[in-house]
This record gives structure tokens, C-alpha cells and sequence, in this order.
């Protein structure tokens, strides 16, 4: 079974620590909360999943901090990832913006 | 808990026992390695540029290799030089430390030969008397412990940085010191850090310093917080700049900032510091060996091998792989955080333990095959 790691028990993304973890399979948490949660989409080793619902804007919280906001909905087990998350201080994907 | 140690005339406390022969400009350091060559028990502490330099970065060039010097695990210095007046400038520094300091005068000896044997004779008495010292029981709170990250790869985020963290954590809890540089790793999660700071003050200083370096980044054309993640970054898993940042800060630990010091100064008390240093290994483990760290926990994902001339540098990584394949140059393994369920309290207490026996004389692979260097920081071009 692949494994995720919680570093924070506030955190609401836990990160992969397995290849191989395919949509459908049960993903293990370790770290600082246990449990498991079901993937909804393959998350490739070091990606994020997200371990409860997130509505859009919410905050996806990794460390106990704020490390982003949800640019759309987040459904529990699913990728958390540049393709739904915006930085609150600036990010290297997209042209700058001007400050 | 506590280290067998050195004890300085300035109170200070040192893991080696080191004569460091410093050349106060690069071109007396083929005279400093030919003494170091010839004399066992020396470390060379050389530079490049310093002639020429002038105004705030010349002052960082002296005051970086006086505080190499100065610093605790250096038990006697000779200080080689061209000429009389840049020679006393770095060897007064020194020696108000109250530690044996000499010096070799190129101009003044007649030459490049006469003047390796005159410091190899020095080198050697100094050596001698320096073998006398004898290390004693010492408590915590006489370290003063660095922390970088160099090769980060996903796993510095989620388990070498935390396990450093932890290790960060007991020693400012017993009375030490810590000390974070890297300054643009901050970009991102500067507020983050800032709302640790012990007083408004020390948030100021700290903050100034971050965006300072933001600036004087961009006018140069370099835009470090639109850059980051880098697409290898977004590749490994980092979404987010203040992720990675966060990641990067996880081996300070949690305790308060308590100071702001620039390149290679000195802390005056005991806590978590921020350094100002650029981000790059050599540099910014030089400004804080500088700053007096006797020894420095280094985080490594992919593997970087490179350690401090003057304090030793013990290389942790949380990658099984580079654990494996990079062995050579790692000296210890937290990837059973990822692998094995071991937690991060028992991986960094575990590390914590490693580290007070280097403190106490076990040696690191760094020292061991000489995979060390210095480079001070500039901050200006030479006229």
C-alpha cells in the first residue's frame, strides 16, 4: 500500500512517499496523523493529496502553515498541485506579475 | 547534556584543536599551503581577492578571515601576509581573542622560500603548544551550531530539514545557539519567520534584510520570488514558493529568533539567529564559521559533499538512494523517517546524539577525506 507523510496534525495535504500510487488504491498515512485515505487520482512520489474536502479558496495547510490557496474545489484523495493551487506570494509557472 | 571540549581565553569553547595558518589575500596562498603542507595540525585558511577590495567589502574580507581565526576551534593562528599593514589588521583582530597569533611577512622575510620556513617553524611550536590543551567536560549552551541545506531534493523538506529541526530545538532549549542563513530561501515565507521573532526589533531587522536582498536581486535582473518553485522543484512535488521556503526553514526549529547578524558576525546571546548570506554551500557556511559556529548540520537530498575548513560539517540526508549511493560523503541517515516509520523525534534525537559526539571529537566524512573550502562572500567588484 503506498504511504503519504502528515507533517502537521493541522495539515489538510499529506505527501507522497511511494511510487506507484494509483487512483483507486488506499494511500497510508504516517507521520502525524494515521489512517488512510482513497485516491482519486494517480499522485506521483512528492506530490500532494489532499486528506479532506477543500473548497475553492480554501487554504491547503502543510507544516501547521499556509502553504497556498485552492483555485478550485478539492475533493478528499485528490492531486493538490499547481493545476489547483495558487501561491499567496508569488509563483514561478505562470509570468510574473507586476508588483 | 554536554561535549568534551576546548576552553579559549575568551570563554569560547571549541570541538577541534586546530593551528590555522589564514592568508589575508590570495596571493599568499601558495605560501599558506606549503606550510600546511610541511606542518601536521594545521588548517589553511585561504581567500581570494582582498587586494584591491575596498570600503563595506573589504571590511566583510577581514572581518570573515579574523573571525575564521577567532573562531573556537582554532587554537592558534599565523596570519600570512604580503606586506606589514594588512597583515596586523587581520592579526589584531585575532588576537584580542587572547589566542596565540603570529605572523609571516612575505616583503619583510625576502621571499617566498624564507618565508615558508619561517612559518613552518612558527606553525610547528604553535602546533606543539597547542597539543597541550586538553578537552574537558563542557555543557551545551557553549555551542554555537549552524544549519544549511545544499542538493535539496523533495525529501530535505520532509525529513533531513525537520530532523535538523529537532536538533536545533534541544540545543537552544539547553542554552546554545543556532544559526540560519541563506537569506533568498526565506522569500516566501519571510512573514512566516518573522512572527517568531523575540521582539519588533529583531522582525524589523530581519524583514529589512530579506526584501533588502529581494531588491538588490531584482535590480540585477534576478527575480527570485516570480522564479521559484523551478521547474525541477514543480517536477519533485513543491507547488508553491512559500512551501519550499517553509521546507528550507524547517531546520531552524521552532524556537524564537532572538538576532539578526550580518556576513560574519558574531552572536552576541544565545538562541536562533538569522544570518545574512547568500544561499550557495562554501559561502554561506564561511560567514558562519566566521561567526564562531564550531560545528555545522548540513541537509542533503540529492548529495553535496562539500564541508567547512574550520568547523566540521555533518552531512544528513533523508534520501535512502543517496544514503546508499553517496555514502562516501554522508554521515548520517534519516531516510527511516520515510522508509521505516521512524518518527522525527526519535530520528533527530538520534541526530542530536550523533552530533554532540562530533562535538566531542568523532570526526565527519567531510574532514576525514578533505572535502573542504572556504569562500568569502563578495559584495563588490575589485578596482
Amino acid at each position: 500500500m503506498p504511504r503519504a507523510i502528515v507533517l502537521h496534525r493541522d495539515d489538510n495535504v499529506a505527501t507522497v512517499i511511494d511510487n506507484g500510487a494509483d487512483a483507486h488504491s488506499k494511500c497510508q498515512l504516517r507521520g502525524e496523523q494515521s489512517g488512510d485515505v482513497v485516491l482519486g487520482a494517480p499522485i506521483p512520489y512528492g506530490h500532494k493529496v489532499a486528506l479532506k474536502d477543500i473548497a475553492a479558496g480554501g487554504e491547503i495547510k502543510k507544516y501547521g502553515l499556509i502553504i497556498g490557496r485552492a483555485t478550485a474545489p478539492i475533493p478528499a484523495g485528490q492531486h493538490v498541485h499547481v493545476h489547483n493551487v495558487e501561491s499567496l506570494r508569488g509563483r514561478g509557472d505562470v509570468a510574473a506579475q507586476p508588483r | 547534556m554536554s561535549f568534551l571540549g576546548y576552553e579559549r581565553p575568551d570563554g569560547t569553547a571549541g570541538i577541534r584543536n586546530w593551528v590555522g595558518v589564514i592568508s589575508v589575500q590570495d596571493n599568499l596562498n601558495p605560501v599558506t599551503r606549503a606550510i600546511c603542507q610541511g606542518i601536521y595540525g594545521t588548517l589553511p585558511i585561504t581567500t581570494l581577492f582582498v587586494r584591491g577590495q575596498f570600503g563595506p567589502d573589504l571590511e566583510y574580507a577581514y572581518s570573515t578571515l579574523a573571525g575564521m581565526g577567532r573562531n573556537p576551534n582554532i587554537a592558534a593562528a599565523l596570519v600570512v601576509g604580503l606586506e606589514p599593514e594588512s597583515t596586523s589588521v587581520v592579526a589584531d583582530r585575532i588576537r584580542n581573542s587572547g589566542k596565540p597569533v603570529e605572523t609571516v611577512v612575505i616583503q619583510n622575510l625576502g621571499g617566498t622560500i624564507a618565508a615558508t620556513a619561517d612559518g613552518m617553524r612558527r606553525a610547528k611550536r604553535l602546533v606543539v603548544e597547542a597539543s597541550k590543551q586538553r578537552r574537558r567536560e563542557l555543557p551545551t549552551d557553549r555551542l554555537i551550531v549552524a544549519v544549511e541545506c545544499g542538493g535539496s531534493d523533495t525529501t530535505s523538506g520532509l525529513a533531513s530539514n525537520p530532523a535538523i529541526g529537532r536538533v536545533a530545538d534541544r540545543i537552544v532549549d539547553e542554552g546554545g545557539t543556532v544559526i540560519i542563513s541563506e537569506t533568498s530561501e526565506f522569500l516566501g515565507a519571510e512573514d512566516l519567520f518573522a512572527a517568531r521573532a523575540a521582539t519588533p526589533a529583531v522582525r524589523e531587522a530581519f524583514l529589512k534584510r530579506v526584501l533588502d536582498h529581494e531588491r538588490d536581486a531584482m535590480t540585477r535582473g534576478v527575480d527570485i520570488r516570480g522564479a521559484n518553485p523551478v521547474p525541477d522543484n514543480i517536477r519533485g512535488g513543491l507547488t508553491t514558493i512559500e512551501e519550499k521556503a517553509l521546507g528550507a526553514m524547517s531546520k531552524a526549529g521552532t524556537r524564537p529568533l532572538v538576532g539578526v547578524l550580518d556576513y560574519a558576525e558574531w552572536p552576541t546571546r544565545k538562541g536562533l539567529h538569522f544570518m545574512y548570506t547568500p544561499a550557495p554551500a562554501v559561502e554561506s557556511m564561511t560567514g558562519k564559521a566566521a561567526g564562531g559556529c564550531q560545528m555545522i548540520l548540513f541537509s542533503t537530498g540529492v548529495g553535496n559533499s562539500i564541508g567547512n575548513m574550520v568547523a566540521p560539517t555533518v552531512k544528513v540526508t533523508g534520501n535512502a538512494n543517496t544514503a546508499r549511493d553517496f555514502a562516501d560523503n554522508v554521515d548520517f541517515d534519516v531516510s527511516g523517517i520515510l522508509e521505516r516509520d521512524q518518527s522525527l523525534t526519535e530520528a533527530g534525537d538520534a541526530l542530536y546524539d550523533f552530533a554532540m559526539g562530533v562535538a566531542s571529537g568523532t570526526r565527519t566524512a567531510s574532514e576525514v577525506l578533505d572535502q573542504r573550502e572556504t569562500a568569502i562572500s563578495r559584495f563588490q567588484p575589485t578596482i
